[in-house]
């Protein structure tokens, strides 16, 4: 090499850093500002199913007798005088129109409910320990209901959080799973081809031929009457699987094809590499974007899907709480009337799939080689 | 004729990218004169295109264009042109050529209709009109019975005649200029000569200037009056063609212009034995023909009885243009292509029947470099890892830090420094990368290294050291190779013997000046005659 080239070479390397494919992809997402609003909004949801029991004032059995279709209550901040105290709502009075027998809840000044932050409550979990710590409360005892309650009398607020946790994991475990099943498949079936890539994708066609929703049905008919709750929830995760992990896997097979003819896997063919090395170091980490990014496309399609069913009755059966099987108390038309706080997981569903939606296409931006901007 | 047709003043242009803003051109200003034909010349990311580009007025989106850049074209300063009024310049006062004629014309139209479509956008014609002013542009870039192409599709043309629709397209309202923007980089150097003696001809028939953008010297040499030589996005020199290639003044232009590939290789030992030796080499793809229950196979042969013999030190040169078999033939000789069943020798082993398990032993003994060192790369591991792979699963070196002391020392031997160790192949240029891709080869310690097109990616001034490199390896660890290309510059710098490949079969064969200077056959003669003389 001739001294100006070297020159160039070392003016080039001096004081530059060197940026994996990985930390161009988080220097691109972070520049996003709708990718980024999603990421904020997927911790929150994510949050959620870790310290829902902390977030959540009661327990997701815990029954107020004496607040039965309770509607939701405001927190305020200027007491009846006019004057700024510490925040708290204000109880019902309850009345019964004599007319047609219809119960009505006045908020009243004189049931003042005083709230406070990191109240003591009834006891829950995180990862195997007891806390009883709550972010907030009712400071004289007097239970609060922001969401109102159902016809048990059950904190709607504190069933939604308890819900995250059930919905999300079913979510990321479905996920997890048919992203294992469809890169094994997808991946093997495009690196080695021949019979075998022939078979396969026989069978992803088969799979995806599949009416889901009668499939769905036929669980439900199947399963025993009394059959355990946490039973039905893992055939039915089991169920979401089976139908999804085809589309990775085709989409993969497709990317394998492609970019096993690329020079750098013929190069280690040329040094002597073996399949499971070729597949393990050049291959698979070459579809990681796409893997992730698919993933992130996945979760809110199974959150989505989870609370269709568990609203039809078929999917989370109680006492498992999740979003959709709380949808289920508001299928009909007289419930949903009377106490249309009952939808509130709706807001979740909306909030969670559009953060992840926002989060997948923050990704895939970030993710694209060709752009540059 | 003197008077000045374009001047582009302090052009500056800067991207806006993930890692910042980042400057490609820098006050960059030429003129350009009626009828003149003007050479910007640079190594790619020198920023030649770009300006172009900025001529046209058809940035990327994430560019800016500096304060204070103009573009006076004819009288005009069209750099403050709105975009309807650059849309009436661009193709009819201005047009362009671009390099990849295979993806610059739209497959689903007819090749007449997509010349008819910018004759219409800027000229009322009727329909018969319109069609024979096609036919007439068709004829004038000399493509055989322009009739029948009229009526044709793109993909039934070939490479060159594609530019030639793309250059009748350029053409089509009488442009006052043209800019071709490495118009022959993708095509066989056979076509390449032909392809810029057409240009040269139009432009004298038309009186346009021409803005010539290549990395090729002897492109510019052939065909230019001026010359502007660029790096890094600024002008390092202007000219006349001529006086800039007689007395350069500035160390890149001599640099560039000592580039060129020169001198012969070193003889080699009398009695060196064969090193790896191919016999009667056939190989044939099966193609199924026929609907479905008249399916027949037929063998399409790549490679015909071909033979080659490579002693120790020396090197053999397999040329021949793109789809001549030579590609096929080296790679299914070291197991790597098609499996043939020609006898294949190497060091007294037969190893043309052997398993890719039962070729494990020789991978570290024959090696190969490939021609796109953009691909040849995985992007996702740093160059330790890339270096350390084929170390790895052979079993040399018994500790991490043995291995590294040998990765460290093919990294000197192809002169790159110690720091590209912890980088990423996306940080280096296309010249590092081949040499990174070298360092992968020879930190196995080959005997044997088939060389598949290793220079034909690269700008010509990093061909010539890339070839100096291969020199050096060869004389220090008395390698073998074989050196497939068509570039016979390079293979006479390089090459002691070489064959010369034709649909499969070899046409020629013998030593390398010899075969250059009094080839036999008219095929041969072509591609000596499109290396060495460029234009006519």
């Amino acid at each position: 090499m001739n001294a100006l080239t070297q020159l160039d070479m070392n003016a080039e390397n001096a004081n530059h850093v060197s940026l994996s494919y990985w930390q161009l992809v988080r220097r691109r997402f972070m520049a996003n500002r709708y990718g980024m609003a999603g990421l904020i909004g997927c911790l929150i949801v994510l949050s959620c199913t870790i310290f829902g029991g902390f977030f959540a004032p009661y327990g997701a059995q815990t029954k107020d007798r004496n607040a039965i279709y309770s509607p939701p209550q405001l927190i305020s901040i200027i007491s009846p005088d006019g004057e700024l105290t510490r925040p708290y709502v204000r109880g019902f009075e309850e009345k019964m129109d004599p007319v047609t027998f219809e119960f009505t809840f006045e908020p009243s000044d004189n049931k003042i409910v005083p709230l406070g932050l990191f109240v003591k409550g009834e006891p829950y979990e995180i990862l195997g320990l007891t806390f009883e710590t709550h972010l907030f409360g009712s400071l004289n005892g007097v239970p609060v209901h922001l969401l109102g309650t159902d016809g048990l009398g059950r904190d709607v607020f504190s069933r939604m959080m308890y819900g995250t946790r059930i919905t999300i994991l079913m979510a990321v475990m479905v996920m997890a799973a048919a992203c294992v099943i469809g890169t094994m498949i997808g991946v093997s079936s495009g690196y080695f081809g021949g019979t075998y890539d022939l078979v396969v994708q026989r069978g992803v066609e088969f799979v995806k031929s599949f009416p889901d929703l009668p499939l769905y049905l036929a669980l439900v008919a199947i399963l025993p009457r009394r059959a355990d709750a946490m039973a039905v929830f893992v055939m039915f995760a089991g169920i979401l699987v089976l139908l999804r992990w085809a589309d990775l896997a085709r989409e993969l097979r497709g990317k394998v094809v492609a970019i096993k003819s690329v020079e750098f896997v013929r190069a280690a063919v040329a040094v002597g590499a073996s399949d499971g090395r070729i597949i393990r170091r050049h291959i698979i980490p070459n579809m990681s974007s796409h893997i992730l990014v698919w993933a992130t496309y996945t979760l809110p399609e199974i959150i989505l899907l989870e609370s269709f069913l568990s609203f039809l009755g078929v999917g989370v059966q109680l006492p498992m709480v999740s979003w959709g099987s709380m949808l289920n108390q508001a299928r009909d038309i007289q419930a949903l009337t009377a106490a249309p706080w009952l939808l509130a997981p709706v807001g979740m569903i909306v909030i969670s799939v559009l953060a992840f939606n926002a989060l997948g296409d923050g990704l895939r931006d970030a993710m694209d080689p060709y752009s540059n901007d | 004729m003197t008077d000045k047709l374009l001047s582009i003043r302090n052009v500056n242009v800067s991207f806006k990218t993930a890692t910042g803003l980042r400057h490609a051109v820098h006050d960059v200003s030429f003129d350009v004169g009626n009828g003149e034909t003007l050479a910007v010349v640079g190594e790619s990311g020198s920023g030649k295109s770009v300006t172009a580009r900025v001529i046209m007025g058809m940035l990327a989106p994430n560019a800016r264009v500096g304060e204070g850049t103009q573009v006076i074209f004819d009288g005009e300063d069209i750099a403050t042109f709105s975009e309807p009024q650059l849309q009436d310049i661009r193709g009819r006062r201005i047009s362009m050529i671009f390099q990849e004629p295979l993806t610059s014309l739209n497959p689903i139209y007819r090749v007449g209709d997509q010349v008819a479509e910018i004759i219409k956008v800027h000229r009322k014609l009727g329909k018969d009109e319109l069609k024979s002013e096609v036919i007439r542009l068709l004829k004038e870039v000399q493509l055989p019975d322009p009739e029948a192409r009229y009526l044709q599709y793109p993909h039934e043309l070939s490479g060159g005649q594609r530019q030639r629709v793309m250059i009748a397209m350029a053409l089509a309202n009488n442009p006052e200029l043209l800019i071709a923007d490495e118009p022959t980089t993708a095509l066989d150097v056979t076509v390449q000569a032909e392809i810029l003696s057409l240009l040269r001809q139009l432009q004298k028939a038309h009186n346009m200037a021409v803005i010539l953008i290549t990395h090729d010297l002897s492109v510019v040499r052939a065909v230019s009056d001026h010359v502007v030589v660029m790096r890094r996005g600024e002008v390092v020199e202007t000219g006349e063609t001529q006086e800039v290639f007689h007395h350069p003044q500035h160390p890149y232009t001599k640099h560039l212009i000592a580039s060129e590939p020169k001198g012969e290789p070193k003889p080699i030992q009398k009695d060196a034995p064969p090193v790896l030796t191919a016999e009667n080499t056939r190989v044939a793809f099966k193609l199924k023909t026929g609907g479905f229950f008249s399916r027949k196979s037929v063998d399409l042969v790549a490679v015909n009885d071909v033979s080659a013999t490579i002693r120790r030190g020396e090197t053999l040169g397999v040329v021949g243009e793109s789809g001549s078999g030579k590609t096929t033939f080296g790679m299914s000789i070291i197991g790597l292509g098609q499996k043939q069943n020609g006898p294949v020798t190497f060091q007294g082993d037969r190893i043309e029947r052997l398993s890719r398990k039962e070729l494990q032993p020789y991978r570290t003994r024959i090696q190969v470099v490939f021609q796109d060192p953009f691909s040849s790369l995985n992007p996702r591991m740093i160059i330790r890892q890339i270096l350390e792979e084929g170390l790895i699963v052979n079993g040399i070196g018994a500790s991490s830090r043995e291995r590294l002391d040998l990765i460290k020392q093919a990294l000197d031997d192809v002169q790159m420094p110690h720091d590209a160790l912890d980088r990423f192949p996306h940080e280096f240029s296309g010249g590092q990368r081949q040499r990174l891709a070298i360092a992968r080869a020879i930190v196995l310690k080959p005997e044997f290294i088939l060389l598949d097109e290793p220079t034909s990616a690269l700008d010509l001034s990093i061909q010539a050291q890339i070839i100096e490199l291969l020199r050096e390896l060869r004389d220090k660890h008395d390698l073998s190779y074989m050196f497939i290309s068509h570039d016979l510059k390079v293979v006479r710098a390089l090459c002691h013997r070489v064959i010369v490949m034709k649909s499969g079969s070899v046409v020629e064969e013998g030593n390398t000046a010899e075969v250059l200077e009094k080839p036999k056959t008219d095929y041969t003669r072509r591609l000596v005659r499109a290396a060495f003389d460029v234009v006519a």
